[in-house]
């Protein structure tokens, strides 16, 4: 059997959003691990930033996420590095402000912001990703949509819909490409500026990241983590029972084991 | 795009599967110039699915490679709808396959003493097709053991891997029970990291099919072209030939104009294409002056039976590679092969199985039959989780009123009738239990109890033959009343043989490519 682990090493890493906060921790993880990693944001500064603490093997790349040329042009760029064989789709926006605060304009630039960015970069890193036959995709997410907190609409639809997003590719491409894992992974509530003051340190939470990033498994494929953990789909009561009289237990599966 | 219609091809191949595909090969490497014109697409090289007769979004089904609209079977009198084992895409339904390429027997195509033949013979002999299963086995790179019953020569075979620790065994066992077993022939390179693509599309050029072994060497040679969502509406033409073909690309009208035309679209969309294209001088169908073209549709009877291995045999994985012929002919009767099909049950399979079962019964068709359909399911499972499946692939006969037709209230839609023969029917019931008694010693459970027809296996319905009252070519596939057109695919066979039908439906091509090569005589140039 190929190692595609190692395979994926031989390729470049995409991060989305690595002008500051996780995006950075994350780039400069898996730098960290020997990985290419090309960082893209819109922010020129913060990006320089990221490159003078990640060395050579970072490459910053300018863009806005939301336009899809824009994106294509990047990836373009990205090429020029090397195939993109990983993607964290990690960019996003959390303006916080109550709904009457918003207008519909102000709502939809959110979610073209977060959900767009996830789309098309998504999209562009499939171009190498289907001719390879390979690759892996993880999407940051969170469990905002299930209950919002207040203040939080906009965020909380993007990233609902972002998780939605993972499980229609996965519709699309489980089948065909078994090798091109998908996945979610929330990193916990961090103390970014789009976090809390009392957060999990962004660079212990991209640790967990960064292994999950460069886990190639098929069984990975619809998985969601949290932290260093795996969430399992919640169970019916019926299967519940099922499971306890077939004695089957679940299996969840860890980071940082080593 | 243009380059496609604004000039005269060599050679249209209207089919890009096993046929249309070593067919186009042989001709574009003689330096012809050669246009597939495929309704199914493209497809990405690294895919890997596998055929899936559950999923029902036309588009989806499309975008794999899976013929995307149900097929109308009336068996028997009963209607019913549902996906067949077709494919749709460059290599067709061979991209599919468990790529097992096994040639027929001499009474297959010959009478022979003691065993008459039931159309009285193909209309060319078994010495006249060996050449052409020769270059087929070489070209698809067929691996295997000789049978130990046949004394035909196999001068291309390929040495196989050694067989897996569990199937030297479970063979051993065989031979006890006084068979013959014998490694299967597969089309397969076992390349390494091979990941056995049988069932599902192989990402590499490792399986050898219509595909890897047809279409792509085809290109390669640079005088061939293949045009994908392409799906051609119908064959015009008068007085003895083929004028051009109609299809629609991006929802427009085309026009396709060649020296030859190959039909090689399957045993079922190609007769159904031909009763389409109608006209003043072929009211029933073009070339269907005779009212030929449709019938004597076959399939193979599918005798799914779980053999257990002995309990010191350890597989990884499916049996896949045995395979057995001391049934082929038995007691004056055609039967057929008996081969591992290469899968181990799963539930999966098993519940759909058993839906196919529930959907052709008699039962009416409530949701709640086909949810409880998952209870014994479940405990078949247990039960044979351990046993290997092994299919007796059965001859079926050929009866003009078995047959493709058109059914006028949804002309698009795929149409057959099949009615079991009581001939067939009994003959059936004694293979069945030869088998038994041919397994004696061993632990072994048929599969089924009503007659499984293999629908992956249609053929026949575009015969050839020297009488152009009772066939629709000629010994060369040469339609009869169309002197440019040819039959590629397995609706030329005129009985359906006891084996796989793969290998000669591309010996066949291989032999059809020559006769149309000799008729165009020099390459065209443009």
């Amino acid at each position: 059997m190929t190692d595609i682990g190692a395979m994926l090493k031989g390729g470049v890493a995409v991060v989305t959003g690595a002008s500051g906060g996780l995006g950075r921790a994350l780039a400069l993880e898996l730098c960290g691990k020997g990985m290419t990693v090309a960082g893209m944001a819109r922010s020129g500064d913060g990006l320089a930033e990221t490159a003078a603490m990640a060395g050579p093997d970072f490459h910053p790349i300018r863009a806005d996420l939301s336009y899809a040329e824009a994106v294509i042009a990047a990836f373009k760029e990205i090429r020029a590095i090397g195939p993109v064989t990983v993607l964290v789709n990690n960019a996003a926006v959390y303006p916080r402000r109550d709904f009457l605060d918003e207008t519909g304009s102000s709502f939809m630039a959110t979610i073209d912001t977060n959900l767009s960015g996830t789309v098309h970069a998504t999209r562009a890193a499939l171009e190498d990703m289907v001719t390879q036959g390979f690759g892996r995709i993880l999407n940051v997410a969170t469990f905002a949509d299930l209950t919002p907190l207040p203040a939080s609409s906009a965020y909380s639809v993007s990233k609902g819909a972002a998780r939605i997003f993972t499980r229609a590719v996965i519709a699309d491409l489980a089948d065909r490409f078994p090798d091109i894992v998908i996945g979610d992974w929330m990193p916990g509530m961090l103390r970014t500026g789009m976090g809390i003051p009392d957060g999990l340190d962004p660079a212990q939470s991209a640790k967990w990241g960064a292994e999950l990033a460069l886990w190639h498994d098929p069984s990975l494929t619809g998985a969601v983590f949290e932290m260093d953990r795996e969430i399992l789909p919640p169970r019916s009561l019926k299967a519940r029972i099922r499971d306890k009289l077939l004695m089957r237990r679940q299996v969840v599966r860890r980071l940082g084991q080593g | 795009m243009t380059d496609a219609v604004n000039r005269i091809w060599d050679v249209v191949i209207i089919g890009a599967g096993m046929g249309g595909g070593m067919a186009g090969r042989a001709l574009a490497e003689q330096g012809f110039s050669v246009l597939f014109v495929e309704k199914g697409r493209a497809g990405y090289r690294t895919e890997r699915q596998d055929l899936n007769l559950e999923m029902f979004v036309p588009e989806a089904r499309r975008a794999r490679g899976y013929w995307p609209d149900p097929v109308v079977a009336r068996i028997d009198g009963r209607v019913s709808e549902f996906y067949a084992p077709l494919g749709s895409g460059i290599g067709g339904s061979s991209v599919f396959y468990a790529a097992t390429l096994e040639r027929p027997e001499r009474h297959d195509l010959e009478d022979t003493s003691g065993r008459p033949h039931p159309t009285n013979g193909w209309p060319i002999g078994f010495d006249d097709m060996r050449p052409w299963y020769d270059e087929a086995e070489k070209l698809l790179h067929v691996c295997g053991t000789h049978d130990p019953l046949s004394s035909e020569p196999d001068p291309n075979m390929l040495t196989p891997p050694p067989p897996g620790e569990g199937d030297a065994v479970f063979a051993a066992e065989f031979e006890k029970a006084g068979l013959h077993p014998y490694r299967l022939h597969s089309a397969i390179k076992y390349k390494e990291g091979c990941l056995d693509c049988l069932g599902r599309k192989c990402p590499r050029r490792c399986k050898m099919d219509g595909r890897s072994a047809g279409v792509e060497p085809a290109i390669e040679t640079g005088n061939a072209m293949v045009l994908t969502d392409c799906e051609v509406e119908a064959i015009r033409g008068a007085d003895g030939q083929v004028s051009h073909i109609e299809a629609i690309r991006d929802g427009a009208p085309i026009t396709i104009r060649a020296r030859a035309y190959v039909l090689a679209a399957g045993a079922l969309a190609s007769p159904h294409l031909l009763l389409s294209s109608t006209c003043d001088a072929w009211p029933n169908g073009f070339a269907n002056s005779n009212d030929q073209v449709g019938r004597n549709l076959m399939f193979h009877l599918n005798e799914m039976i779980a053999i257990w291995p002995p309990k010191s045999a350890r597989f990884d994985g499916a049996s896949k590679t045995i395979s057995i012929r001391d049934l082929y002919h038995a007691n004056g009767q055609r039967f057929g092969t008996i081969q591992a099909m290469g899968i181990d049950l799963r539930y999966g399979e098993i519940l759909h199985y058993l839906r196919g079962m529930l959907q052709r019964s008699a039962l009416p068709n409530w949701r709640i039959l086909r949810e409880l359909a998952r209870v014994p399911a479940w405990v078949a499972l247990r039960m044979l989780g351990e046993a290997k499946v092994f299919v007796g692939l059965m001859e079926d006969l050929p009866y003009p009123e078995n047959r493709v037709r058109i059914e006028p209230k949804n002309p698009r839609q795929l149409v057959f009738d099949y009615h079991f023969n009581d001939e067939l029917k009994q003959r059936r019931k004694s293979f069945r239990r030869h088998m038994k008694k041919a397994l004696k010693g061993m632990r072994s459970m048929f599969l089924g109890i009503q007659p499984e027809l293999n629908f992956g296996h249609p053929c026949g319905t575009l015969r050839f033959g020297c009488d152009p009252a009772t066939s629709v070519c000629d010994p060369d596939c040469r339609a009869h009343e169309a002197r440019n057109l040819f039959i590629a695919d397995a609706s030329f066979m005129p009985t359906s043989m006891g084996v796989n039908p793969s290998l000669t439906i591309a010996a066949n091509a291989l032999r059809v490519a020559h006769i149309i090569a000799a008729d165009l005589k020099e390459p065209a140039r443009d």
